[in-house]
């Protein structure tokens, strides 16, 4: 019975070196994967550093008041935002890369759902970012059309324009992701659904006086409100 | 005689103008007279007139340049003998060609010696001939026509002490038609030359004959009543003869000398002729079209007289100060041009010598609804002298040939009633008869084809007119139908080229016929008919559907 | 608007012409128009109450004052559903003949055209800009077609300058109510002639004249597609007059009432005209940058005149307005004006109604800085010119409160008090401007 311990054991370890014999060259391609992977997406990020920096994107994005959010959540500017996540999304790349080489069953299939996912992460980054920034121009060009207008509660007009487009691209968003499709669908229509039902029943009950002076606006009898204050021209 | 029996002859006719004084001396007194006019008819014949307008060759001093009459019923010694006009008057109906002549029944001269008479005592019987006051204050208002020489309608006679009645100058005294005596030998003044074969009276000034207290004294309705019991008596003796009437009025007035067709046969439009100028000077057809629009439809056997210059001064009485000035302006900017609201100048010289120019305005002539009248000179484009004082400058001897005295006397230079027109442009060297007949396409040759085209189809003379109303400002087309006949006429009035697009959807399927060179041109049809026209050009199109 | 253009000897010509800019109908009527010496453009929108009147004025200042030139009237229309062109071509076609039954020397020509089917003033203008470059008018004006104000004299004192004169753009000037224009008199009159330095007072009213030579020169300019242009093409034809070296001038045209058709309101009336001005700064910064001071313009007539009647309704309301709009805007505020500014504008946001008092010094820091700030694009430009909108009520109710009872001649002593220090603080904008963004 020793004998037979003794060769078990040495079967054990045979197998061992074996494997970590297999598993060393895969994790020596892996790491040089990962380490020129690295290199890779260095290089790219200083270049699209340099090129989005040619076009002006800050300022851009400044005009837009997308880089005013980006610091409100202590973000950096977009350019270096943007650089950074090439930078992640190609190093990540290779890391999974080096990954599935390693050779783990089960691991690669769950790699190469990750890769299929990553367009669709970008495009709902897009959007999002694309969603922030409409947000931002609206709800500023509702906030000074209605304060300009006369309007009351201008700021809430404002906020809901803001809240309503970043729904929107939340939504929009995840479900470019995949995430509860269904769900995701189905609770921004209700939400939205209440929220114009809301605004047509307070708009109609409450807001009866407002109503009737747009709709006097609409149908051209302007002159009246004109007259409040002195011809500028 | 060759002449036609047509009482509507003046319909048809083309007139020219002249003094028989300025178109040809037989006897080398420097005065033109009867015989050298006959010597002179086959070069009218030629042209293709058909008529021809003798200005007055009375017994005269002179003053008014024959239009102050010494005596009705003779010929001034200068001009020849009544034996001579008679000879001449026969010459001219052998060659088809009607003669009218000046009949001056507002005034005589102060040496006529009805005016002799009446002034010799207030007794005299013919005192009464003649409108006399004691005051000159009569017929306030009444309009000076002799602006820069007279002032005053009334003029002092130191022999009888009273005042007389003179509308033009004041050695032209006014008749009193008032007197059926004055009526009846006037009557008699127009038997005699109506009996010896004259064709027509152009009746000067007649809307001055009577005077009433609180009018202008014009256009009066005693007037027109001594014209139609003229005209009555002539209809009833003498067949196919023509009154024309001197009425320097606007139409709507002009039209009541026509009166039911029983008065006068022919009237001058005499607003036109300063608007065509302008048209031109414009380039833009709205004066003539504005005042054709106003012209009232006259009597059927009736018909204006048209004409583009005369012996006297381009008259600007008709147009508005605007007009005038703008007239004044462009046509007359030396003030040694004008006279009595008027520009003394001939058609050549007006327009600048260009020969373009002088076409267009004499197709327009020939064109338009009305009889022509062809002032003489105009058909070689003679210039004027407007420092001969008066309107004399406009009165110069034809010009025949380049050699003495322009062919038109014998005589010493010196003897010559007017000098020849001598500068290098208009001179009688540079511009003469001779000269032009042998070029082939000189004017006058160009005139003689425009006369003899227009001879051609009646629908000029008798047609109606139809103004089309193109986009284009500067072009003037107008179409003249006649029974079956239609002609389009398109004048460009400007000096530039120009396209027009003509609305012509009623003619469609006509093909236009160019009547000079009889070329045929594209098939009228529902498009617009698109036409361009070089500097001043017109186009006589027939039309003709086949 | 009265433009007053002439065209070159069309050697540059046909930039707009060859854009096929004009349809052919319109060119079939240029067509027949002809070479003209005077042009005048009527823009048009839903004018057929007000047109005809136009025309009348128009047509009887030429018989009296232009009558041996060659004139057309050009109608451009945007796209009108109350049978505005046909009412321009057909009023008093009838001809009034007068006593001895004539018109005009010469036809006037009408020609109409609609350029689209919205209306653009702009594109209006252009419209009329290129067929004078056509016709080669030798002085062109462009009329509003909603001023009822609009006489036979007005069109006069207004060709005569460029047509007879050597002036080759004529701004015009007008007797206002007290309490009219003070857009103008408070913001874009003061800015104009500190900045560009010359004292023009009416650069964005309703009638011009300019030159030939002139034309010619906006024809060259590729603006007309900018919006700014084409919402106020005025601001900027008289400024590149201005910038150009062209001889300019005023003249005096007669009293100014507001417009019964198509008023602007407050708030478009300063996106357009504000917005105009700034984006003429931004393109002409080269020609003011360096500028000191203003300089008269030579006039002809009377200097604008203010008129002592008329009282403004519900001024309460205009401080209403500006309380808010401050108190609402400010995150917007802050990305436009500085700190101090900002600070000082809470402040006097705050103050009671009675007591309320816009100083000069406060709004034309403010104004600069707003200027500024669009220069540097911190936040969307037509944004920043909305923003300006409270600003402007809350000096328009200071205006009104402090010349509640003040003579017309204390009024007049107060806006050059206020043109004055915009003169004194343009350094102020030179730094404001040319700072780092």
């Amino acid at each position: 019975m020793k004998d037979l311990i003794i060769q078990g054991i040495e079967q054990a370890y045979q197998n061992l070196v074996h494997m970590l014999a297999e598993f060393l060259p895969r994790l020596v391609v892996m790491l040089v994967i990962v380490a020129v992977g690295f290199l890779v997406a260095l290089a790219l990020k200083y270049i699209l550093r340099g090129l989005l920096r040619l076009t002006k994107l800050d300022r851009l994005s400044e005009e837009a008041g997308a880089s005013h959010v980006l610091r409100m959540a202590a973000l950096p500017s977009i350019t270096e935002l943007l650089s950074q996540s090439v930078f992640w999304v190609t190093w990540s790349g290779f890391v999974l890369i080096g990954v599935s080489v390693l050779g783990v069953a089960g691991l690669q299939e769950q790699i190469s759902r990750l890769f299929l996912l990553l367009p669709a992460i970008f495009v709902a980054i897009l959007i999002l970012f694309l969603g922030l920034v409409t947000a931002n121009f609206l709800s500023r060009a509702v906030l000074l059309a209605a304060v300009n207008a006369g309007y009351r509660s201008p700021k809430l007009l404002s906020w809901s324009v803001r809240v309503l487009v970043w729904m929107f691209a939340i939504s929009m968003a995840l479900e470019e992701i995949g995430i509860a499709r269904q769900t995701v669908v189905a609770a921004f229509s209700i939400v939205f659904g209440a929220l114009m039902l809301g605004m047509a029943i307070a708009f109609g009950l409450g807001g009866r006086h407002l109503a009737r002076r747009f709709l006097e606006r609409l149908l051209g009898q302007k002159e009246k409100e004109k007259h409040e204050e002195p011809q500028p021209l | 005689m060759a002449l036609r029996n047509d009482n509507l002859w003046y319909k048809d006719a083309v007139i020219y103008q002249l003094h028989v004084r300025t178109f040809y001396d037989s006897n080398a007194d420097g005065i033109g007279d009867f015989p050298g006019l006959t010597q002179r008819l086959g070069y009218l014949q030629e042209l293709g007139v058909s008529a021809l307008w003798l200005m007055p060759f009375y017994p005269s001093p002179l003053k008014d340049d024959g239009y102050d009459i010494a005596d009705y019923t003779s010929v001034h010694p200068s001009y020849g003998t009544v034996q001579d006009f008679k000879t001449f008057l026969n010459a001219a109906h052998d060659r088809n060609i009607r003669v009218i002549v000046e009949m001056v029944l507002n005034h005589t001269s102060d040496q006529h010696p009805w005016f002799q008479e009446s002034r010799s005592s207030r007794d005299n019987p013919k005192r009464d001939w003649y409108v006399w006051s004691d005051t000159d204050t009569k017929y306030q208002g009444v309009p000076i026509i002799f602006v820069d020489t007279e002032m005053s309608n009334w003029a002092w006679d130191p022999i009888s002490k009273q005042y007389y009645w003179h509308r033009f100058f004041s050695h032209q005294p006014d008749l009193n038609y008032d007197n059926p005596a004055v009526r009846e030998a006037m009557w008699q003044v127009m038997k005699f030359w109506l009996d010896m074969g004259v064709d027509g009276f152009r009746l000067d000034a007649v809307p001055n004959l009577v005077e009433r207290e609180g009018t202008r004294c014009e256009n009066l309705p005693e007037t027109h009543a001594i014209i139609k019991d003229y005209r009555r008596r002539i209809d009833l003796a003498y067949p196919n003869k023509m009154l024309l009437a001197e009425a320097n009025q606007w139409p709507t007035d002009v039209i009541s000398y026509f009166g039911l067709g029983d008065e006068f046969h022919m009237a001058f439009h005499f607003p036109l002729m300063p608007r065509m100028f302008m048209a031109v000077k414009l380039e833009d057809r709205k004066p003539i079209i504005d005042i054709l629009e106003q012209t009232p439809p006259i009597p059927e056997i009736c018909q204006w007289c048209i004409f583009l210059r005369n012996h006297d001064e381009l008259t600007l009485e008709m147009v508005t100060e605007i007009e005038r000035d703008y007239m004044y302006d462009t046509y007359a900017t030396d003030k040694a041009m004008r006279i009595n609201l008027g520009i003394r100048r001939r058609l050549a010289p007006m327009m600048e010598n260009d020969r373009r120019r002088i076409e267009l305005m004499n197709g327009l002539l020939l064109s338009m609804p009305g009889t022509p009248v062809i002032y003489y000179g105009d058909e070689i484009g003679m210039g004027d002298n407007i420092y001969l004082g008066d309107r004399n400058g406009v009165r110069t001897p034809m010009q025949w040939n380049g050699g003495w005295n322009g062919g038109f006397s014998a005589a010493d230079p010196e003897r010559l009633y007017s000098p020849v027109i001598s500068n290098p442009v208009y001179g009688y060297q540079a511009v003469n008869v001779e000269s032009q007949r042998r070029s082939e396409h000189s004017l006058l040759n160009w005139m003689r084809s425009l006369i003899q085209t227009r001879n051609l189809f009646q629908v000029f003379s008798r047609g109606s007119i139809e103004f089309l109303d193109p986009s284009n400002h500067r072009v003037l087309a107008y179409v003249r139908q006649l029974g079956g006949a239609t002609v389009l006429v398109v004048n460009n009035l400007s000096s530039s080229a120009q396209a027009v697009e003509l609305n012509l959807q009623r003619y469609k399927g006509h093909i236009p016929i160019e009547m000079f060179g009889r070329n045929l041109f594209p098939r009228i049809g529902e498009l617009p008919y698109l036409l361009t026209l070089g500097p001043y050009q017109f186009y006589w199109f027939r039309l003709r559907r086949i | 608007m009265f433009l007053a253009f002439s065209s070159r000897a069309g050697e540059q010509a046909g930039n707009l012409a060859e854009d096929i800019l004009l349809g052919d109908d319109f060119i079939r009527q240029l067509m027949s128009v002809g070479e003209v010496d005077l042009l005048i453009g009527i823009p048009s929108y839903n004018s057929a109450i007000t047109i005809a009147q136009t025309v009348r004025a128009i047509e009887e200042s030429v018989h009296q004052n232009f009558v041996r030139d060659r004139i057309v009237i050009v109608n451009v229309d945007g796209g009108s559903t109350d049978n505005t062109t046909e009412v321009f071509l057909e009023s008093d076609r009838r001809k009034a003949f007068d006593r001895r039954g004539l018109t005009s020397l010469r036809t006037i020509h009408r020609v109409s055209w609609q350029y689209g089917k919205t209306p653009s003033l702009g594109m209006a203008v252009r419209t009329i800009v290129a067929a004078a470059d056509l016709l080669r008018a030798r002085s062109c004006a462009v009329v509003s077609s909603t001023t009822i104000d609009l006489t036979a004299s007005w069109v006069t004192n207004l060709l005569r300058p460029v047509h007879k004169e050597k002036f080759e753009y004529v701004s015009p000037l007008y007797a206002r109510n007290r309490y009219e224009g003070l857009l103008s008199r408070n913001l874009l009159y003061p800015m104009v002639r500190a900045i560009f330095g010359l004292r023009m007072r009416e650069v964005y009213s309703g009638e011009w004249a300019f030159s030939g030579r002139l034309a010619a020169h906006y024809l060259d300019q590729d603006v007309w597609a900018e919006e700014p242009v084409r919402a106020r093409p005025e601001g900027w034809l008289a400024i590149t007059a201005m910038c150009s070296g062209y001889a300019c001038c005023q003249s005096f045209l007669g009293q100014k009432g507001a417009p019964t058709v198509g008023g602007v309101d407050t708030v478009e009336a300063i996106r357009q005209t504000v917005g105009n001005l700034f984006w003429c700064m931004e393109r002409y910064q080269e020609h003011w940058l360096d500028r000191v001071g203003s300089q008269p313009v030579p006039t002809f007539g009377p200097e604008h005149e203010i008129l002592n009647n008329g009282a403004p309704s519900n001024p309460e309301k205009i401080f209403e307005l500006f309380r808010t709009g401050v108190a609402e805007l400010e995150p917007v505020l802050a990305s436009i004006l500085t700190q101090e500014t900002h600070r000082q504008l809470n402040g006097i946001a705050s103050e009671d109604a009675e007591k309320f008092r816009f100083g000069c010094e406060l709004l034309v820091r403010a104004l600069y800085e707003f200027a500024a700030s669009y220069h540097h694009a911190v936040i969307n430009r037509d944004h920043i010119v909305q923003a300006l909108v409270p600003l402007y009520r809350g000096r328009l109710y200071s205006y009104l409160l402090q010349h509640a009872h003040s003579s017309v001649e204390e009024m007049q002593a107060d806006s050059e008090l206020l043109c004055l220090e915009f003169e004194r603080q343009k350094p102020y904008l030179i730094e404001k401007w040319n700072a780092k963004s």
